[in-house]
């Protein structure tokens, strides 16, 4: 597909005054919005790279391809047509959740492309496999699939505009107006199977690319367990314990967030 | 329930009407964007059966079931963070006693006392849950259906596909076939118009050579001697030869190009048997063969065109006489039931030396003979019976062939009875 074509379906937004590309992958259940409380920290200093998988937010969900996003593989896909389209070389990749996966997926196939991976919330296996502790059940999986269900019968309420107030970001009223986290509930619930079914433990060796691993504390999408297991198989990699809760440090505490990066590129960057 | 209300109420917003939320008939639950609860009122607390220490400064996730925790962290709390607001979403909560409770929550995000609270209203839902099942079950049997549907579409459509090609293979044979015949028919015209013209432009000279040979006989000219006399008549004899070809060739050529007009009346058999007797006995005589007619009693009459039953007729004992050796018997029979309803036969057998069966349907095809396979030598153009079959054809009737060879032959031809007298 032309860059203008990949562009325009994966909805890509580019911002920022610095050079290396920071290339910000949204999560399940959301999109390039996300992001929006962490990468006006970076725009100084950083060309930073925003974009909707297929099927979610504002791409073009005409270029839906159900076997193609019914696997991690597929969205890995998007991401490295989005870096050919604006031939980005040094990417900083910035995943949250199934993304950190997604970009594992990207890095392992053109590692040539990334500097480092930053991976807000990873885990390469959700479900528990024997030893392995994943934090849940293949039934936990079945429940949130069935609530997504329910939701979308009357997803016109979820996800009906909400115009609200938002007092700390005034400039953002008119923007609000629409729908962020705007899905179609056929691809939601594939994205949902191909992220919660997933296993990509087999692929932590290969990673070349550094990378950070910002874990929270009592993340039950993604617990402290999943976190020490993927320091210990995911090679060049650095864990961060943050004092964040939940799974969206980036939306709850963004300052913490944007500090942990800040920091590991600093420091990394040292020697380059 | 207490009416001073719980002591978090009052502790955590002095005028915050605690006591009217704890009588509220809905659940209420109020986290910051740590998603830590500040706020839970009494109506949620007895529905799932904690105590309010139990949640409040806890993660709200504490009062969901782990799938619910996914839904929270995954949509409902971005949705509150980018949407500030969330409507109607249905989440599973979890009861202290294990049980899951389905609930709808409205959510509005707001500063507060310098920070942002997320203030939730939860209410529970029993019925509409039950409905909801119902509908999901239906919403997904539909769409195994309509997966199903599909898919049975899209072997239609093959099948489809698989069947359009066949018939337009089909027709794109019989286009070529039709094509093949349009070709073979304007082929055979274009020579049988070929040979009209030609014959008609021969027989004008030939005439010429016929009355000058004559002419010239009669001594007109000038005394004929013997030698001369003899090469005219052999003159004579091969303009004669040559003048019959042509006139077959020509009547051919009429009948295949349609142009023959056909006058058809009631004929009796025996006024032509009589008329051919007299035309065919010389020959018969001067080969000694035996000549036989069997009729029935009584007077049989058929639709035909005389001249050209005459004609029929003749063609077939001129060949009869000329294919049988001396000595041989030639019978002309003629019956009033041919085999098919309505039609009467004549048949012309002779005792020749018979034609195999393999050439028995070649003999109608015009100019051909017989003589290849070495049975004599013939006269003649080989058009006789490919006419006689035409016109017999013509005439509503057939004309075909039996033999054994060193036997003989029967030629039958067959045409429609008159209708009796005053029927």
């Amino acid at each position: 597909m032309m860059t203008r074509g990949i562009l325009a379906r994966n909805n890509v937004r580019v911002l920022g005054r610095g050079e290396q590309p920071m290339l910000f992958a949204h999560g399940f259940g959301c999109d390039q919005n996300m992001w929006r409380y962490v990468t006006p920290a970076f725009e100084d200093d950083y060309r930073i790279v925003l974009f909707d998988y297929v099927g979610s937010g504002h791409s073009d969900s005409s270029a839906y391809d159900a076997r193609k996003y019914s696997t991690l593989d597929g969205y890995a896909t998007d991401v490295l047509d989005v870096i050919h389209a604006l031939d980005l070389h040094d990417v900083i990749f910035v995943g949250h959740s199934v993304s950190s996966m997604i970009g594992v997926l990207a890095a392992n196939r053109e590692p040539d492309r990334f500097d480092r991976l930053i991976l807000i919330g990873p885990s390469p296996r959700y479900i528990n496999d024997d030893q392995y502790v994943g934090g849940f059940e293949r039934a936990d999986i079945d429940g949130l699939l069935e609530m997504m269900d329910k939701n979308f019968l009357g997803w016109a309420n979820f996800l009906a505009p909400a115009i609200m107030k938002n007092p700390d970001r005034p400039e953002l009223g008119a923007e609000l107006t629409e729908s962020f986290c705007s899905t179609d509930p056929v691809m939601a619930r594939n994205f949902a199977e191909a992220t919660f079914y997933a296993d990509n433990r087999a692929d932590l060796a290969a990673v070349t690319v550094p990378s950070l691993i910002l874990q929270c504390s009592e993340d039950m999408v993604a617990p402290t367990a999943v976190g020490q297991y993927l320091e210990s198989h995911l090679p060049h990699s650095t864990m961060r314990m943050m004092k964040a809760t939940g799974h969206c440090p980036h939306m709850s505490h963004p300052d913490e967030t944007i500090a942990l990066i800040k920091s590991y590129l600093e420091s990394t960057a040292v020697g380059r | 329930m207490d009416a001073n209300g719980p002591p978090w109420v009052a502790a955590a917003r002095p005028g915050f009407p605690g006591a009217l939320l704890d009588r509220a008939p809905c659940g209420y639950i109020a986290f910051g964007d740590d998603a830590l609860v500040r706020l839970v009122n009494a109506t949620l607390l007895d529905r799932l059966g904690y105590a309010a220490g139990e949640i409040v400064g806890r993660h709200v996730e504490a009062i969901f079931t782990v799938p619910g925790r996914i839904f929270f962290q995954t949509h409902l709390f971005p949705l509150v963070m980018l949407h500030g607001a969330a409507q109607e979403v249905f989440v599973l909560l979890r009861a202290n006693d294990g049980t899951s409770v389905g609930m709808l929550c409205n959510a509005v995000r707001q500063a507060r006392d310098g920070a942002f609270v997320t203030d939730c209203v939860l209410v529970e839902v029993r019925e509409r849950r039950k409905y909801e099942d119902a509908l999901l079950l239906a919403k997904r049997e539909a769409e195994r259906t309509n997966r199903t549907l599909e898919e049975q579409a899209l072997e239609l459509e093959l099948q489809h596909q698989q069947l359009q090609d066949q018939a337009d293979e089909l027709e794109r044979q019989r286009a070529e076939a039709e094509e093949a015949r349009n070709a073979a028919a304007a082929a055979n015209r274009a020579k049988s118009e070929f040979l009209a013209v030609m014959s008609h432009e021969l027989r004008t000279p030939l005439n010429a050579i016929g009355g000058y040979t004559q002419l010239l006989e009669t001594g007109i000219y000038g005394p004929v001697t013997t030698e001369q006399g003899e090469a005219l008549r052999r003159i004579a004899r091969s303009q004669r030869h040559l003048l019959g070809l042509i006139n077959d060739v020509l009547n051919l050529a009429r009948v295949e190009t349609g142009r023959v007009e056909y006058s058809i009346t009631d004929v009796p058999l025996s006024e032509v048997i009589a008329e051919l007797a007299a035309m065919i006995e010389p020959q018969m005589a001067a080969k000694q063969l035996t000549y036989a007619v069997i009729a029935p009693h009584g007077e049989l009459t058929v639709r035909a065109d005389r001249e050209k039953l005459v004609q029929i007729l003749l063609n077939l004992l001129s060949n009869a006489v000329k294919f049988t050796p001396p000595g041989g018997r030639i019978t002309l029979r003629c019956t009033a039931a041919a085999g098919v309803p309505g039609m009467a036969a004549l048949e012309v057998e002779d005792t020749g030396r018979g034609i195999p069966d393999d050439k028995l349907e070649a003999v109608f095809e015009p100019f051909v003979q017989v003589r290849a396979s070495g049975f004599g030598a013939t006269e003649g153009t080989g058009l006789g019976l490919a006419i006689s079959r035409n016109l017999a054809r013509g005439m509503g009737g057939d004309l075909t062939a039996t033999s054994t060879v060193g036997v003989g032959s029967r030629f039958v031809l067959t045409l429609p009875r008159s209708a009796p007298r005053g029927a």
